[in-house]
Formats: C-alpha cells, sequence, structure tokens
C-alpha cells in the first residue's frame, strides 16, 4: 500500500504539471483557494469554488467529497469504455473504483480536470482458485485489462515466443504491434511510454539500470524496458496464455526487429 | 483476526487451515477437492519412494498435502520401532532425518508405522514460467531443509521427483517429505474465538528459539504466519514452509532475496514499496521480526490482528500510516504488559530500528521472564514486569505523533534511550523511500575534524532512519546543509550496526545537528 498519484495539468503553458503522492489516510483539498483557506491542489479557475471538494486515500482506492452545493463532478474512467461516476453536489466521501480516473469539474466553457492514479488495487493470482486461507499473494498485482498490461505484454513478446533472447520491442514497434487492437487505435508514443513508466515506478517498482546515474533518457528508457520485462517475466507475471490479449498480427508482416542498443523510441 | 472480520474478508483469508501454496507439512484438517487441478487425485496406497499415501491432508493452490506412513515400519525390523520409532525407521534416511530430534522421540507408534506428510509439488500441465516456480518453492525447500536441523523447525525428511508414474499430471512433480504435524497456530486461533490461545507464552518462546535458530545460522523464513507454525503431536512448535527462505548475502549478510509473494497481514511496512529486479525482492530477518510481532498480538487476541482494519487492504495500509507516523501503534490492552512491550519492538517502524531486535535477543527476554518468573518469583519478575509496563506507558502516550522520541525497553533495559530522526534538507530525497545512495547522508568518525570523506564512516543513513544517540558536542566544525541552515553542534549516535575493521570495532559515530529536525534533549559529551 504506498497510497496515489494525482498529478495535476499546470495553469500555464510554460510551467509543468505538478504531481502530489498521498500515503494511506492523506487528505487534500482542491478548489480556487483563498489566503484564509488555502487548498492542497490548486484549480485556479474562476468557475471553480474556493473550496470544491476533498480527496481522501482510504486502503487501496481513494474517496471523493464533493464540497460544492450546486455542481456535480464526474470521474471518467480514461481506459473504460465511457465507464464514470457522478458525485452529486454534498457527497461526502464517494468512494472511487477506477486504477485511473479524471475527475472533471464542470466550470463555463472549457472543463478543469485533474487525473488520479490508485496503483495499489490487489489482484488476486492467476493460480489461486478463489480458495480460501491466509494467502500467500504477489504483492506486484497487475490488471490484466489494463492498457499497461498489454504494452506489457507487447515488450514481452519476442521473449516469450522466443524470437530473441535478449530483445525487448522499441516504443514505435509496442505502438506498431498493438494499435490494431479496436480500443487502442489513437494510442501515442507518448503514451506508450507513460505507460511504461507507471509500470516501472508505480507497479512494479523495479530496481533496474535507470537507478544508476544519470544517463541520458533515451538510454534510461532502455535500461527501464528492460528491466520490466525482466521481472515480469522472472515472477511470471506476464505468461505465454497473455499473448492471446495482443491483436494477431497482420499476416506477412514481418516480425519485429530487436531493439538496437542505445535507446530508440 | 476475529471469525466476523473473516467472514467478510473470504477473497483472501479466511479458512485456514489450508497451507497456502502447498504449505505447510501436515496440519490436521483434511481439505476438500480444489477446483480447476491440473494433477490427478493421488490414490490411496501410490508409492513416493519408500512412503505410501494414506489420506489427503489438505490442498493448496500451489500442491497438495497428503498423509503417508513408512514402508519400511511393515519390515521385520519394525519390532524395534516400539522402543525407537525415530531411529529405526529413519535408518535409510540418516542423513535427512533429524534423529536428535528429542521432539520427534515420542512420537509415532509401530502401528502407524512413522506417520509423515508428503508434499506434492506438481510441475506437468503448467506453463513452464509455473513450473519454475514451483520449482524454485521446492529447490528453497530442499535447500534449506537439507542444511537446517533443529527441534523447533520442521525437518525435511526426504525429498523425491516422480518419474514415469501412472497418474495422469504427476510425472516430474518433485515431493517433500515432511514430520507429521498435528495442527497448526492458525488452526489453534481459528479455535479461540477471540480468546487468548492455552499456553500463549510456550508457543512464543518456542516460535522464538525456532526464529533464533533459522537467523543465526544465516537465513530469513521470508513467509512466517500462524499457517507456517506448525504444532506436532506433543504439543512443541515447528517453524515450516521454507518456499520463500532465502540465504542472507551482500557484504555483512544483512539480507537476501526471494520472489515478489507474501501474506500481506505479516508483511513488514518496508515491503510495500520494496523495488524489484530479477532476483526477487530484499528480504532481511527484520520482516520476520516484524511478522513475530504480529503473531505475539494474535495469540493472546485470539487471532485479531494489531492493525485495525476488516480487509486485508485495510490492515496494509493502516501498517503504512503507523510506519509513516500518521497513526499510532495500538495493542490491544488483553496481551500482557511483557508481550505488549516486546510486540511493540517487533513492530517498530523502520527496520533499521527492528535490527536491534534481533530474534536473538528477543528469545534472551522471554527467557529472563520465564527464569524471573520460575526463580525468584517475588522479586526479579516485578522488577523486568514494571520495566516492561513503563516502556508500554510511554509508548502509548507518545504515540500521538512522537512515537520515535519511545524510550523503550531495548537491550539496555535500564538505560531510557533518546531517539532523533535524520532529515534530509533535499525535498526530492525526502520524497522517496527506497534509500537511494544519491540520497544518503554520512556520519563523521570525529566532530571536531573537518567533515571529509576520510572521516566518514561506513554506515549511511537516510531521511527518516530513526537514531539512538547518546549526547551532544556544542562546537564542533559549523556544518551548513543544502538549504542553508548552519550549526556546530553535532550528536553522538549508535550505529543501527557496528563495523568492524581489522583493528577497532566502532559503535557509535557523529550526526551533524541540521540533519535532524529532532531537539533531543541529551547530556553534553564528555571527554
Amino acid at each position: 500500500m504506498s497510497g496515489i498519484l494525482i498529478h495535476l495539468p499546470s495553469a500555464h503553458r510554460t510551467e509543468p504539471a505538478t504531481t502530489r503522492r498521498l500515503g494511506p489516510g492523506e487528505t487534500a483539498r482542491f478548489g480556487r483557494g483563498t489566503k484564509a483557506h488555502p487548498v492542497e491542489l490548486l484549480l485556479p479557475d474562476p468557475a471553480v469554488s474556493r473550496l470544491a471538494g476533498e480527496i481522501l486515500v482510504a486502503q487501496d482506492h481513494w474517496q471523493l467529497t464533493n464540497y460544492s452545493t450546486t455542481h456535480s463532478y464526474l470521474v471518467e474512467n480514461p481506459e473504460g469504455a465511457g465507464e464514470y461516476l457522478r458525485v452529486p453536489p454534498r457527497r461526502a466521501g464517494a468512494p472511487i473504483p477506477f486504477e485511473f480516473a479524471r475527475v472533471v469539474l464542470p466550470t463555463r466553457g472549457s472543463t478543469v480536470s485533474f487525473q488520479v492514479f490508485a496503483p495499489d488495487h490487489v489482484y488476486l493470482d492467476a493460480d489461486d482458485f478463489g480458495g480460501r486461507g491466509t494467502r500467500t499473494l504477489n504483492a506486484y498485482s497487475l490488471d490484466e485489462t489494463a492498457t499497461y498490461f498489454l504494452v506489457l505484454v507487447a515488450l514481452c513478446e519476442p521473449r516469450l515466443r522466443d524470437e530473441s533472447a535478449v530483445s525487448v520491442p522499441t516504443t514505435p514497434q509496442v505502438v506498431e504491434r498493438i494499435s490494431t487492437h479496436p480500443a487502442l487505435t489513437r494510442l501515442t508514443a507518448r503514451a506508450v511510454n507513460a505507460h511504461i513508466d507507471y509500470l516501472a515506478e508505480q507497479k512494479l517498482r523495479v530496481r533496474g539500470p535507470q537507478d544508476v546515474g544519470a544517463a541520458g533518457s533515451g538510454a534510461r528508457r532502455t535500461g527501464k524496458r528492460e528491466a520490466v520485462v525482466g521481472v515480469a517475466l522472472r515472477f511470471g507475471l506476464v505468461r505465454e496464455e497473455h499473448l492471446a490479449l495482443l491483436p494477431s498480427r497482420t499476416p506477412g508482416a514481418p516480425s519485429p526487429e530487436p531493439a538496437r542498443p542505445g535507446g530508440h523510441r | 483476526m476475529s471469525g466476523a472480520v473473516e467472514e467478510y474478508d473470504g477473497t483472501l483469508d479466511g479458512e485456514t487451515g489450508e497451507p497456502d501454496h502447498g504449505g505447510t507439512g501436515g496440519t490436521g484438517r483434511s481439505g476438500g477437492d480444489g477446483p480447476g487441478r491440473t494433477a490427478g487425485r493421488i490414490p490411496r496406497g501410490f508409492r513416493v519412494g519408500r512412503w505410501e499415501v494414506t489420506e489427503p491432508i489438505a490442498d493448496g493452490g500451489w500442491g497438495r498435502v497428503y498423509e503417508g506412513r513408512d514402508t519400511t515400519a511393515d519390515a521385520p525390523d519394525a519390532a524395534d520401532a516400539v522402543d525407537a520409532p525415530d531411529t529405526a525407521n529413519n535408518a535409510n534416511a540418516a542423513d535427512n532425518a533429524d534423529t536428535t530430534d528429542p521432539a520427534g522421540a515420542g512420537e509415532g507408534t509401530a502401528e502407524a508405522g512413522r506417520r509423515v506428510a508428503l508434499k506434492f509439488l506438481p510441475t506437468s500441465g503448467l506453463a513452464p514460467r509455473q513450473a519454475e516456480r514451483l520449482a524454485e518453492t521446492a529447490r528453497r525447500e530442499i535447500e534449506f531443509g537439507s542444511r537446517a536441523h533443529h527441534p523447533r523447525l520442521m525437518t525435511l525428511l526426504d525429498s523425491v521427483v516422480l518419474e514415469d508414474c501412472d497418474v495422469p499430471g504427476l510425472d516430474g512433480a518433485v515431493v517433500l517429505v515432511m514430520e507429521r504435524a498435528e495442527s497448526s497456530l492458525q488452526d489453534l486461533l481459528d479455535a479461540a474465538d477471540g480468546s487468548p490461545l492455552p499456553e500463549a507464552e510456550r508457543l512464543l518462546t518456542e516460535i522464538c528459539e525456532g526464529l533464533a535458530h533459522l537467523h543465526g545460522l544465516g537465513w530469513v523464513h521470508g513467509d512466517l504466519k500462524p499457517a507456517n507454525v506448525l504444532v506436532m503431536a506433543d504439543g512443541s512448535v515447528r517453524l515450516s514452509d521454507f518456499g520463500l527462505t532465502a540465504e542472507l548475502e551482500g557484504t555483512r549478510g544483512t539480507h537476501g532475496f526471494i520472489p515478489p509473494l507474501g501474506s500481506p497481514d505479516y508483511l513488514p511496512p518496508e515491503r510495500w514499496r520494496a523495488p524489484l529486479d530479477e532476483r526477487g525482492v530484499q528480504v532481511r530477518p527484520t520482516a520476520d521480526v516484524w511478522a513475530l510481532g504480529v503473531m505475539i498480538h494474535q495469540v493472546f487476541s485470539g487471532g485479531a490482528s494489531p492493525f485495525p482494519g476488516a480487509t486485508f487492504t485495510a490492515r496494509a495500509s493502516a501498517v503504512q500510516e503507523y510506519a509513516e507516523g500518521r497513526a499510532p501503534l495500538r495493542l490491544d490492552v488483553v496481551v500482557p504488559e511483557f508481550w505488549r512491550a516486546l510486540a511493540a519492538d517487533c513492530l517498530l517502524p523502520a527496520h533499521t530500528e527492528r535490527a536491534a531486535h534481533t530474534a536473538e535477543s528477543l528469545l534472551d527476554r522471554v527467557r529472563t521472564l520465564q527464569d524471573a518468573g520460575s526463580a525468584a518469583r517475588p522479586r526479579n519478575r516485578r522488577r523486568v514486569v514494571v520495566l516492561a509496563a513503563t516502556g508500554t506507558v510511554l509508548a502509548l502516550l507518545g504515540a500521538g505523533g512522537a512515537w520515535w522520541q519511545w524510550a523503550g525497553p531495548g537491550a539496555s533495559p535500564g538505560a531510557a534511550e533518546i531517539r532523533l530522526t535524520v532529515y534530509n534538507a533535499d525535498d526530492k530525497c525526502r520524497a522517496r523511500s527506497d534509500r537511494h545512495p544519491m540520497c544518503s547522508l554520512g556520519l563523521a568518525i570525529k566532530p571536531t575534524e573537518p567533515y571529509v570523506l576520510d572521516n566518514v564512516v561506513q554506515t549511511r543513513v537516510w531521511h527518516g532512519d530513526v537514531l539512538t544517540v547518546e549526547c551532544d558536542l556544542e562546537r564542533g566544525v559549523p556544518i551548513a546543509d543544502e538549504a542553508g541552515a548552519r550549526s556546530s553542534r553535532w550528536y553522538r549516535v549508535r550505529l543501527p550496526e557496528a563495523e568492524k575493521s581489522a583493528k577497532t570495532v566502532r559503535t557509535t559515530a557523529w550526526l551533524p545537528d541540521v540533519r535532524t529536525r529532532s531537539k533531543p534533549a541529551v547530556p553534553a559529551c564528555g571527554g
């Protein structure tokens, strides 16, 4: 249990987006904020209340309190097929079940939104047949329906198919491999990189080459990619049967070339 | 866990006689059919080496456990077995069998032959990588089992690899032959129905004995929990299930590596954020000590975890809240004061703090209590209990936020220990808890000499580490931190582990005042 991550987009294009981690039991309020009532997550839009709402980390998920007396907030699952929750005015502590969520506040014209990731969601082992007992669990469980899992399977595919003992596909190769999936036709290289980062840092917490020294970011990501694949295969997080999740290869298409060293993305 | 909690939590906790991943030698409970098995049922009379399957004991996600008996017990020399069943029946397995085991000597009768538990770890029908995982479990069990012999550790009598057998799905299966246990500590807790276990102190003492021996050999159990603590027919305790047991490595034998598996209710706080690589996750003896702390609480509270919550995710997040200092440790008052203090030491939030309480030192404290209880009853006992009680009261009072300042009954129960928390002025380093080398901080050998590379001890410390501080020095070399704060005060702190070199043994070092926000009230260092 490591808490949740909140990504707040920057107010101006020049400022970087801010990321905040909240541990279990911690809270963060969001809104326009005032000197008298400061908030942890600042949303500087005149249509947003001074104190619009609050996030509380509870167990492996989080709860949303809507302090507005007039507006409902939407919590969307960006990976779901249009899944969303409506949190009505004055609702206290609505539990949010999504691992990835976008909180959308109504404003005039454009919307104000921020993202919340809950990487602690626990999944039972594949070979756990619902038996009861003080289970010995895999502490690094993954959502096999998530896009990040598909990215991971695509990364592991060459090794699982014994095409190459060492090769790990590059990001463009991953995009090409899985963008024929009906739900992922608009997948970008940037998104794939974000998924790899999420896997490496939040889900598997790999201790790999990216931890040592300050190498260039390209080389770093190659190291990260290899570390993620190594760990996923070593501990059976991705197995042969998961290859079925990938879209079938277009007939006649060449199999992906092995990644060249030096960090292509 | 109380009964009601178990029910609610059905997905992961609940009926616990069933060993996880084919686990525990043999518990007394008979398991039902596991759904979706790849291997077929193993028929009565099935032969494994010189052992014969008699009845199923339990069925886990990872394998199945059957009761077996030694067929050589039927041979003419069985008559000898009446007097010395242990040695007579193990003539062939002298290498593996623990023939010096006093607890085992009274077990078994000639009629039953030698009853054993047969743990089947089938590998066929599994994808290669799952088979590898099982093979690794078997390898760890065998590696440890063939080296460790102790009355408090479950003895591995034999291991057999099945070949050419006619039961489908059993080809290539590894069978571990172990002593037959009557029940597990988990069974006792389930039956206790919320009341303390009878003989709780003896059970815990024996667990400590097993753990101290295991750690003394340089291993970590890795999956210590009541389901893996077995109770033999004579009531004695054996630690079991060494499928996640790792030998300590590293230059000073501080840690080992195990696959990223664990039982959520017994994992120390650092495991939830432990980094992973192809060797697995790091596991230290302090992880077993944490699990021991949870079990101490459970044994006296009839199975309730020291951490509140109806589900293991709730309890795990309560562990994090406690470890991050946002919630106090609230141990049930039904736990006797001495054991409450012991559990509180086992459950110190940082593994560096727990390191001071080795299984050996915990066992010493338990034995001191018992000696005091049996020998000089009126006086000594009271002294020990009063000291322990003081520690507990302080712990509970200080728990509101300053838990690290608790002067607990440590190695030297008489002296109150003052602690400080290390502070890193770099906020990026404060945000991470992975003990990255870039975020480590140094300790000086001499505070009166320039703070340069050859004036620094080997041990590094990180933000949030809690150190025991002995005294302070007002006028050392002034040090400024990254944020510009400046101070010439230094604290003499105890090293978590003594540093031994050819000439010297170093147990203390100096921390600059700018590296802590605690303001420990300590005496000035003399000399």
